[in-house]
């Protein structure tokens, strides 16, 4: 499996780990009104979706930048990849 | 005082130095490194008058040379100054970058073809999952090598440097070792 790192052109998926769903991004407020309820659906629940679905992967055995990757998960079919900190950066607007 | 003797991260007195055919692979003892970062909305610096280079490239100045490493990271290379503290002259021409000495963290493997490009690129194919057609002279990255992780960088058609954690410099060794024997016999 090939996936198309949007610096360094396609890379062997054997140079990365997986981590999972890219919803882990969207960390929910500890402090703001009712983030227990909010973590215990941020630490547990997930989709498990067959078909399209968005994913954080590391390029540990390369620059050590996390990645969302798309993928199907029901063909593995890479569909697109982009750098996890342009992803969080233009979710809050280019504040780190 | 008491009185050290140096040695090679493979446990010599001298570096390695070993041909297999048209391959000769040496252990550069002698090669300074640091890292350099950029801090957030810092400008790029041009140290020594480095270019330092796109992603994926290595590209070489007066004596120095720089290869990325990760977005906004690199790591530079200085001929001959293993022994000074060149972390610190780097610092003083990178001001606002975040520098750290890297010397002592790697051991950098140089290998040489006296035959052109196929006798490396027959190398590559045995050991990495690189695209060798197209990481021609003045690329570099960080791969996976044989569970070690290691940087290539193509110095030239004909020369490629390999350098892993210095801890791990026996198995590195090995690894190239036996690849290039058993490579001797196949035509390059």
């Amino acid at each position: 499996m090939l996936i198309p790192h949007p610096l360094l052109g396609l890379r062997d998926a054997q140079e990365f780990t997986y981590l999972g769903d890219a919803r882990l991004i969207d960390r929910p407020d500890g402090m703001a009104e009712g983030a227990e309820a909010a973590f215990a659906e941020y630490v547990y629940l997930r989709d498990n979706p067959a078909g399209v679905h968005r994913e954080l992967w590391f390029h540990e055995q390369g620059d050590r930048s996390w990645l969302i990757v798309t993928r199907d998960t029901v063909t593995h079919e890479i569909l697109g990849a982009e750098l996890a900190r342009n992803v969080a950066l233009a979710a809050n607007g280019g504040e780190a | 005082m008491t009185d050290l003797t140096p040695i090679t991260a493979l446990g010599a007195s001298a570096p390695a130095d070993q041909h297999f055919g048209p391959l000769r692979i040496s252990e550069n003892a002698d090669m300074a490194l640091a890292s350099l970062a950029l801090r957030r909305t810092a400008d790029m610096p041009a140290p020594m008058g480095l270019e330092l280079p796109a992603p994926g490239k290595w590209s070489q100045g007066q004596g120095v040379a720089a290869f990325w490493t990760g977005p906004d990271q690199w790591m530079i290379e200085a001929e001959t100054r293993a022994a000074e503290d060149f972390a610190a002259e780097l610092a003083s021409h990178a001001p606002g970058c975040s520098i750290t000495e890297q010397t002592d963290a790697w051991t950098v493997f140089e290998i040489a073809s006296d035959r052109g490009d196929a006798p490396i690129r027959a190398l590559m194919e045995k050991l990495v999952n690189i695209d060798t057609g197209s990481f021609g002279p003045g690329s570099a990255t960080r791969t996976g090598l044989h569970h070690l992780s290691v940087f290539l960088v193509r110095r030239a058609e004909d020369r490629l440097a390999v350098m892993t954690m210095r801890s791990m410099a026996r198995d590195l060794w090995h690894v190239l070792q036996e690849t290039a024997r058993r490579l001797k016999g196949e035509p390059a």
